[in-house]
């Protein structure tokens, strides 16, 4: 049984549990920040396999800082490949090969649909955000997505108010019914107070683990809708010594993972 | 006559207003000594596309340069959302740009198609989101959806893209405009190569005998190059592998500028406007920020072994 250290914060909480859904051997598609993070916390722990790409076009890139974007000039020397976009997203990920994307969602729903084009209406919104970038083929096309979100009323969602990214669309059925591939969607939605899974038969979201410090009651009020209840809800598993050590000596020295906090992630 | 010449005339000569252009970079090897040229000759009614948009994008269409915008995606990466782009589709500031809106699968596939010279390729995104219930200027011509001729499954299609001009920053080039590049690709090549011409920024022309000690590095080959301009530190402030890094605290001035009207334009009027070219540019870089803060974002040296084509 691995030791559990209390001096974590809850970005590294985040990071640990994106890190243990992913399994060795899994061809993982990686961002910046917590997807990179979790990635390889699992490749430093438990998925020494685990094969790491960016949709920019980098293969199993040896990073010597962490990557401050998909396209850091860190992820070129000593990477395995670097092509492009029609590389990875066309080829790897279109072409059925990527098992976990991770992504972030400026708003998300129950059925881990994913907002990342406008807050408010379209035509007139009250915020343009970034748009779609690889978020969509993503979540379209991985076989298991992993989505990091914060926890309140309004980045939570009955329905996002653009969909950008498909979870489980309408619900059961939808992904079928729009010709995606089979066995692909969201798997987990990981948040600064809970893990949220999907249920089989109505693709909703319920709570899965509350993290440390919160409750099944606060994070059932923190969600705009019915939140259904695991019956095996438990505490999420803190860090362990192993993976804080993997984050803090090899892969953040200088803990940047610490701007999430200043972004809400608390 | 030769293709070599200064930015200046490259885009004098090549950029039109209206036209519709391809404008690589992914961070890495951004044209943007090309672009401060063009917003120079106040060139109008654009429309612009790549994959993964950021601070180039941003500052043309704050500048007033952009009609049209066949986008995946703007931000300002770690300084987050793009202040002009916001302004412009929020408030109308200077003008609302029009947008059509795809993905970083489909726009890449969609300059491959143009590349290649197919009328139009299917992708395996987009569907049951809003990306499909929102068009713009291309109206119908957006996307259609078919039943697969071969086996009846629901399929996209995306129409083929191509740009009139393609400009793209790589490493080196020879004077003929083979263009040579290595790291991270993003969609430069199949957009360099949808375009009908070229436009080749480079960090140092080179001869076409250092071109062919190792030729699998061409993305373009001369004959859809129009014109070929040696511009050190071209990209920055984004990098270029090989010479020097991302300027982060240049990123962080933009975005602190960019935040206001004001504060926009008397960035434009101290790093464009006032500038005569990407000399005087670097000049003044270091002007400002002292030699220091210039070699800090040099490139160390990490050669590959070299590689070996004989036979």
């Amino acid at each position: 049984m691995s030791a559990h250290p209390t001096d974590y914060i809850k970005p590294e909480l985040m990071a640990c549990c994106g890190a243990r859904e992913i399994s060795d051997g899994d061809v993982v598609i990686v961002g910046t920040g917590f997807p990179a993070m979790a990635a390889n916390i699992a490749k430093y722990t438990h998925a020494p396999n685990a094969a790491l790409m960016q949709e920019s076009g980098v293969y199993d890139a040896r990073p010597l800082r962490p990557a401050l974007s998909v396209g850091d000039p860190c992820l070129n020397p000593g990477a395995a490949m670097i092509a492009g976009l029609v590389e990875v997203i066309g080829m790897f990920l279109q072409g059925g090969w990527v098992d976990v994307g991770f992504l972030a969602g400026s708003q998300v729903d129950k059925y881990g649909n994913i907002n990342t084009t406008v807050i408010g209406d379209y035509k007139n919104p009250k915020s343009r955000l970034p748009g779609s970038g690889g978020a969509n083929p993503i979540g379209s096309l991985a076989k298991k997505v992993l989505i990091i979100a914060l926890h309140d009323r309004r980045r939570l969602a009955e329905r996002v108010d653009f969909m950008t990214t498909p979870g489980y669309i309408d619900g059961p059925g939808s992904r079928e019914k729009w010709g995606l591939p089979p066995q692909t969607g969201p798997k987990v939605i990981i948040t600064n107070k809970a893990v949220l899974g999907f249920d089989t038969l109505t693709k909703e979201a319920y709570l899965q683990t509350y993290h440390p410090g919160t409750s099944v009651d606060e994070v059932v009020k923190l969600t705009p809708w019915d939140l259904k209840v695991a019956d095996d809800v438990h505490e999420t598993e803190p860090p362990r010594e192993e993976e804080l050590k993997v984050m803090r000596e090899i892969l953040d020295p200088h803990r940047m993972i610490r701007i999430y906090e200043s972004r809400g992630y608390v | 006559m030769g293709k070599v010449m200064s930015m200046k005339e490259a885009i004098e000569r090549h950029v039109h207003n209206g036209q519709f252009l391809f404008i690589g970079g992914y961070i890495c090897r951004t044209p943007f000594a090309a672009i401060h040229e063009i917003l120079r000759q106040k060139k109008k009614d654009l429309t612009i596309t790549r994959s993964n948009a950021a601070d180039d994008f941003d500052m043309m269409i704050g500048a007033g340069a952009v009609s049209r915008f066949i986008s995946t995606f703007l931000s300002l990466g770690v300084y987050g959302l793009g202040r002009c782009y916001r302004r412009s589709i929020e408030k109308g500031i200077p003008h609302r740009i029009e947008l059509e809106e795809y993905t970083n699968l489909s726009l890449p596939m969609m300059l491959m198609a143009g590349a290649m010279g197919m009328p139009f390729v299917p992708v395996k995104d987009m569907v049951g989101t809003d990306l499909l219930n929102i068009k713009s200027f291309m109206g119908e011509g957006k996307y259609k959806i078919i039943e697969s001729p071969f086996d009846g499954t629901r399929t996209v299609l995306v129409p083929a893209l191509k740009p009139d001009l393609a400009i793209i920053h790589v490493q080196q080039a020879d004077k003929h405009g083979n263009a040579q590049m290595w790291g991270i690709g993003g969609d430069c090549k199949v957009g360099a190569n949808a375009a009908k011409k070229v436009i080749v920024s480079c960090e140092r022309l080179v001869s076409r005998e250092t071109v062919g000690k190792d030729p699998s590095r061409t993305i373009v080959p001369d004959f859809k190059v129009v014109a070929v301009v040696e511009e050190p530190f071209g990209a920055h402030p984004g990098y270029t592998p090989g010479f020097y890094d991302v300027d982060f605290a240049f990123g962080s001035l933009y975005q602190k500028s960019s935040d206001t009207v004001q504060g926009f334009e008397n960035f434009m009027n101290e790093w464009v406007y006032g500038i005569a070219d990407r000399t005087a540019y670097t000049q003044h870089y270091i002007e400002r920020f002292g030699y220091g803060a210039f070699k800090k974002l040099q490139a160390g040296f990490d050669y590959g072994y070299p590689v070996s084509y004989a036979y």
